[in-house]
């Protein structure tokens, strides 16, 4: 018998059978399990447990704090790594000025303390204490020189010790700690009580979206009329998430992985709506392409279709500037190599193609000072996610 | 011994670079060699990283005056006292004298400077400060 591929988001649950896919909306009265087996159970009943394949980016992303000795090095490797494995960056402290950050006061899911190759001794003491102290976090994990291990067990309750992702040569080594936060972005999600009850469908793994999506990166070649480098961006109701391409990124860390991702937890248009419009308004830009959109700023306090396409927009837009050259807080892409966009997600239901360039080409005009602008694919059928999800059936 | 080594700045002379460390592995030392391009920053950082004993910094195209005149203040940042700051080279642009130019990277907060002279001679004298420290 076939297969059936399911994907759920945080607004929409997508089906995919031989017949084509199908979509629905979310019914935010009930928790996702009943939503989900009063508006699927009839047709799971149809297929075997093993012929249910389930990816899940509902309530998507981890935030990790990370605690470093250098930013050349320890913290540069650490925030790699991290985001590599589909983890928001909350902050990244430098270890010898710690006293001057003020401690985030959101919890948070992982803190990362690095520092040092092997053999270099005396590198944390009290002061990393004092500040850990007030902070609130789920998980930490010490990933730096191996003489301070007996110092972080000794004071740092259930302190999780890996290998220094900082070689004997100075160079990176973040295998583990990848490993490590992919699981932990994992089981956030299939950990969550909704998720864990959709095993009733399957019995395959459910996997995260973005993991699915990524692993269609390399494939994007077959489906789509796309010239390297390329970036995907997939904007949902809680997250939006951009994968891309290596080639794009300029640093010196060789990884392995051709294709990298980076989850914005807050810039998705639905559930995290209302973030999206504190970072929408305190855009330099946006004043300026809400003028080029022909609306005024009233518009992010409606709630219109017209309201969600422009919030859509503003997504593209802050995704596009938050990865460029002019925003450090994340990883700074080379957009101006760019040679195609591929868009899909909740956004390729709502926006016309026309809508989606006109935004590209402000982004390209203002911020690159370009007037010619990449190739731009609409997945509006969902063929990336059916891509990446059909591959996971076959290893799984 | 640790040492930190690299081509500071817009600098690309990597056959020096590559010599530079061999000469120090032969002569014993760790040698974490940072390549070409690298910027001032960086060689700090890797010196905290490792907890180096020595940063040599080597400059071909002259560019070097630019490129290390933050020394003192990178220092000021960090407590590196332990560590022997060395520069090697050739650190000017155009006829500047050894008499001029080894003042001018002293006081940028460079221990021991070498200016156009024999790779040999200036680790040479790298080896004497040490011995001399200890």
């Amino acid at each position: 018998m076939s297969k059936i591929l399911i994907d759920i988001g945080s607004t929409y649950f997508k089906v995919s059978q031989d017949e084509g896919i199908a979509q629905y909306f979310r019914n935010f009265e009930r928790n996702i399990y009943d939503d989900f087996q009063s508006r699927c159970g009839d047709l799971l009943s149809r297929y075997a447990k093993e012929d249910v394949h389930i990816c899940s980016s509902a309530n998507g992303g981890l935030s990790t704090l990370i605690i470093g000795l250098t930013h050349s090095f320890s913290l540069k490797y650490a925030t790699n790594i991290a985001y590599n494995a589909g983890i928001n960056i909350i902050d990244t402290v430098l270890y010898s000025h710690i006293h001057e950050y003020t401690p985030p006061q959101e919890q948070i899911d992982v803190v990362i303390i690095v520092g040092g190759i092997d053999g270099v001794k005396n590198i944390f003491d009290d002061t990393l204490l004092d500040y850990l102290k007030q902070i609130n976090f789920h998980n930490i994990v010490y990933v730096g020189s191996d003489k301070s291990h007996s110092f972080m067990q000794e004071n740092l309750e259930n302190i999780l010790i890996l290998d220094n992702i900082i070689n004997p040569k100075l160079q990176v080594r973040g295998e583990e700690l990848k490993n490590f936060l992919t699981n932990l972005y994992q089981q956030d999600i299939t950990g969550k009580e909704d998720i864990k009850h959709l095993y009733e469908f399957t019995s395959n793994q459910i996997y995260s979206t973005p993991y699915i999506v990524n692993r269609s990166m390399g494939m994007m070649h077959k489906t789509f009329e796309v010239a390297d480098p390329f970036i995907l961006i997939d904007i949902g109701g809680a997250t939006t998430d951009i994968h891309y391409s290596r080639d794009l990124v300029v640093d010196n860390i060789v990884s392995e992985s051709e294709y990298d991702r980076l989850v914005f937890k807050k810039l998705g248009v639905f559930k995290s709506r209302d973030s999206l419009v504190f970072s929408a308004k305190n855009n330099e830009f946006v004043y300026e392409l809400l003028e080029f959109l022909n609306v005024t700023e009233n518009i992010l306090e409606e709630h219109s279709d017209n309201a969600t396409k422009i919030l859509m927009q503003l997504s593209i837009f802050l995704v596009l500037y938050k990865t460029s050259l002019h925003h450090n807080l994340y990883i700074n892409l080379q957009l101006e190599k760019l040679n195609s966009i591929i868009f899909t997600g909740g956004i390729t239901k709502v926006l016309q193609f026309e809508e989606v360039e006109m935004i590209v080409k402000f982004f390209c005009k203002k911020l690159l000072h370009f007037h010619q602008i990449p190739s731009l694919i609409i997945d509006d059928e969902y063929k990336i996610w059916t891509l990446g999800i059909k591959g996971s059936s076959h290893v799984s | 011994m640790k040492v930190v080594t690299g081509v500071v700045g817009n600098d690309i002379h990597v056959v020096a670079n590559r010599l530079i460390d061999i000469s120090l592995q032969e002569r014993g030392f760790t040698v974490f060699n940072l390549g070409v391009n690298t910027y001032l920053e960086e060689f700090i950082d890797a010196v905290i990283e490792t907890d180096a004993d020595v940063l040599l910094v080597s400059s071909l195209n002259g560019e070097a005056e630019g490129w290390c005149r933050d020394l003192g203040i990178l220092k000021s940042k960090f407590d590196l006292s332990g560590v022997v700051f060395m520069i090697g080279g050739n650190l000017s642009v155009g006829e500047v004298s050894t008499e001029e130019i080894i003042p001018k990277f002293q006081n940028y907060g460079f221990d021991l400077v070498s200016h156009q002279s024999d790779l040999n001679e200036g680790l040479d004298e790298l080896e004497a400060l040490l011995k001399e420290r200890l």
